[in-house]
């Protein structure tokens, strides 16, 4: 596994903002999740566990605090990336923002799935990658801004009619549903559990790809970046053991968090 | 001894020659026999026989009824064994009876207890005001008749009460006078820090009885465990632990000779007598009582309004500070309040409280507690008056657009909370929709992805055929 060739996939900075992610995404799930669900016992030991809802609170605001970081991070980041005139961010083989491939390959994937047509050759980004993406982001705004809401009360209240906090708690509450649930199921299964990659894609901490995943799974970017003979600048030295051991720890504690939290919802939601 | 024997015979002379031979004793007096019940009954079996000149606080009649005696616990003494001093016939009035002679043990118990003590006062009672004087009865067979002869109107209240009922029914477990008082004898004033009845004693005195579970078993007693539960309690432990006299023990709030079923609305622990009982001490609050909605539904007689035991609870009442209390009672605002409460928890406030902080707002902290007034009353703490200052009691710097945050606000209300409604769909249509696609999607891809490892070996990195 160590004899084949290595390519970066994600940069350093990518792989400490997804830490970042990771780390206060299951620290907000953690510390959030007992408020919305006080009425169960696991709701209530875990609170307890934290040291009741005074300190669930502040550890909530303390994670809070990471993810609006990492988010001011990442917009900076791509600043930067406008500034330096980079080509791509918002359109193109490289970009984020979804295009009408996206679109056509699911379909073409999910006739993969059923066994009528190849897979569908992938870029940069995959359509479900792009997702995930755009629901990080598109969940931090709303549950940021709903978050800061409640925490700031009487700030915003000087300017916002006071049904704007009934909405809020709906929607922070129900949109970090949305959010801990999709993670823990969808993103878990898209990224690391489905029978390809199980138990865990330690791509997102060691950065490196092997060649023959790289093309098997983002064919399109590997054949353009040979093509323009780019290839051989993201060549990497392979993982080292510390990190690949780093991955394992880290990747599966955290997948167990996830899975478990996730029971909980589920058994309490079927009851 | 010669000498004294001399001088007795002297004595003896002497007195020969004052009484005049024939008289009362033809013998000197320590040699005379004493006289037999006969001898004595020559005289007092005569119905009419008086006292010569009238004894305050004793009968004048100086029949002594034969049939009486004999019936009595005494039935097998002489008339002599009581009155000892007694000649036949005797002019001048006999000393009352000594039953101390006898009965020395009695008066050890008598000694100190308020019976004794009142002694010598009028009216106050000796042996036989008790036990009868000829007609002496033993103690077993002794009814409270004998302690209403002096304490009739407790013993005529008793009667009616509970514990009197239970005991015309025959049940010889309900409490009469000895139980709570103690045996009649060494029976001290409720005063006396070392009577079962003085303010500190009471409750042991009635756990004798009401700290049995199987007692309350079978006499349909609701509160098995009531004597644990006021000992734990506010008023239990002020009494116990501090010894306050101002701390409400049983009879505070039960009665003493009056305790009646709290069914009956006679009693003073019946719903609607509630309030006066427990504001006989705590009169400001149940002033305030009074005023709000609560008290005023209460006093127009509907049943449903809460009395203090309906949130205090009657037996457990705790501190009101703590917050194992004031979180626990928001439930019990909930059990008539039960939409208020629903919604309540569907918010920040709602949710804290039940994972056990205190710190946010609970129930009381907007509404008021005793002073809880309808929405509609300009004196309620949350009438639009008023609001602003309710909320900023904890949200300093509140405003009047603060104050529109609805903190029993229902999603499920289309007409009431239409923006909440479209709201809570929109989120869940987001999230149903969300999971729907790709809960279909991870379904579709699972099996294929197997199919693909198992194709292409363990090794994610293996040889297999391009796709």
């Amino acid at each position: 596994m160590t004899q084949g060739r290595y390519y970066f996939r994600f940069n350093l900075y990518h792989r400490i903002l997804h830490g970042m992610v990771m780390v206060s995404f299951l620290g907000l799930a953690v510390t959030g999740l007992p408020l919305k669900y006080a009425q169960t016992g696991w709701g209530l030991g875990l609170s307890q566990a934290l040291g009741g809802p005074f300190t669930a609170g502040y550890l909530h605001r303390f994670f809070a605090i990471i993810t609006f970081t990492y988010f001011a991070l990442h917009l900076g980041y791509i600043a930067r990336l406008v500034l330096l005139r980079r080509p791509g961010i918002f359109w193109g083989p490289d970009s984020m923002v979804p295009q009408p491939r996206d679109l056509l390959q699911i379909f073409q994937h999910m006739r993969y799935f059923l066994g009528w047509g190849p897979r569908p050759r992938f870029g940069r980004w995959a359509y479900w990658e792009k997702f995930d993406y755009w629901a990080v982001f598109w969940g931090i705004s709303i549950i940021g801004a709903s978050g800061l809401l409640l925490w700031f009360p009487t700030f915003f209240a000087r300017v916002l009619p006071g049904w704007i906090f009934n909405v809020a708690i709906i929607v922070h509450s129900d949109e970090a549903l949305l959010a801990v649930g999709f993670i823990f199921t969808i993103h878990f299964f898209n990224g690391h559990l489905r029978p390809e990659k199980f138990p865990m894609d330690p791509v997102i901490f060691t950065g490196r790809v092997e060649e023959e995943e790289f093309r098997r799974d983002h064919p399109v970017e590997y054949e353009r970046l040979r093509a323009e003979g780019r290839l051989e600048s993201r060549r990497a030295d392979p993982p080292p053991l510390w990190l690949r051991n780093f991955s394992l720890v880290v990747g599966l504690s955290a997948l167990a968090i996830g899975l478990v939290l996730i029971c909980l919802i589920v058994t309490t939601a079927l009851k | 001894m010669a000498r004294l024997l001399t001088g007795l015979g002297a004595l003896l002379l002497l007195g020969s020659a004052v009484w005049p031979a024939g008289s009362a004793g033809a013998q000197p007096k320590p040699a005379e026999p004493k006289p037999s019940s006969q001898d004595c009954l020559a005289c007092h079996a005569d119905k009419d026989l008086k006292r010569g000149a009238p004894k305050p606080g004793r009968r004048d009649s100086l029949f002594a009824d034969e049939g009486e005696l004999k019936a009595s616990a005494h039935a097998g003494l002489e008339c002599a064994a009581c009155h000892r001093t007694a000649t036949a016939p005797h002019d001048s009035p006999l000393p009352p009876v000594q039953c101390a002679g006898c009965h020395d043990k009695v008066r050890v118990e008598l000694g100190g207890g308020v019976h004794v003590s009142a002694r010598g006062q009028a009216g106050a009672p000796a042996c036989a005001s008790c036990h009868g004087t000829h007609d002496v009865r033993r103690a077993a067979t002794m009814t409270i008749e004998a302690c209403a002869s002096c304490h009739g109107k407790q013993v005529q209240v008793y009667r009616a009460s509970v514990h009197g009922r239970s005991r015309q029914r025959g049940d010889s477990e309900a409490a009469t006078c000895r139980s709570c008082h103690g045996s009649a004898h060494g029976v001290l004033a409720k005063s006396d820090p070392r009577s079962s009845t003085y303010h500190l004693n009471l409750p042991r005195t009635c756990a004798q009885c009401h700290a049995d579970p199987e007692l309350a078993k079978r006499y349909n007693i609701p509160i098995a465990n009531v004597y644990q539960l006021y000992m734990d309690s506010i008023h239990g432990r002020a009494v116990t632990k501090s010894g306050l006299l101002v701390a409400a023990n049983c009879s505070d709030c039960h009665g003493s000779h009056d305790i009646r079923p709290h069914t009956d609305p006679g009693s003073r622990v019946f719903p609607a007598n509630v309030p006066k009982t427990c504001g006989a001490c705590h009169a400001g609050v149940l002033a305030q009582y009074a005023e709000s909605v609560h008290g005023k539904a209460a006093a127009k007689g509907v049943s449903m309004a809460p009395v203090c035991t309906d949130c205090h609870s009657a037996h457990q009442i705790r501190r009101v500070e703590g917050a194992p209390w004031q979180l626990d009672v928001i439930r019990e605002c909930g059990s008539c309040h039960e939409e208020s409460l629903r919604t309540y928890r569907d918010t920040f406030h709602g949710k804290v409280t039940a994972l056990g902080m205190a710190r946010v707002a609970k129930c009381a902290d907007c509404h008021g507690a005793h002073t809880v007034r309808a929405l509609s009353d300009p004196a309620s703490s949350v009438s639009e008056a008023n609001l602003v200052a309710t909320c900023a009691k904890c949200h300093p710097g509140a405003t009047a657009r603060f104050a529109e945050f609805q903190p029993h606000a229902d999603h499920s209300n289309k007409a009431r909370y239409p923006i909440l409604y479209y709201s809570y769909l929109l989120m869940t249509t987001l999230l149903v929709g969300t999971f729907a696609f790709f809960g279909l999607h991870t379904l579709l891809w699972l099996p294929r992805s197997l199919v693909e490892r198992l194709r292409r070996g363990r090794a994610p990195g293996g040889e297999g055929p391009e796709p």
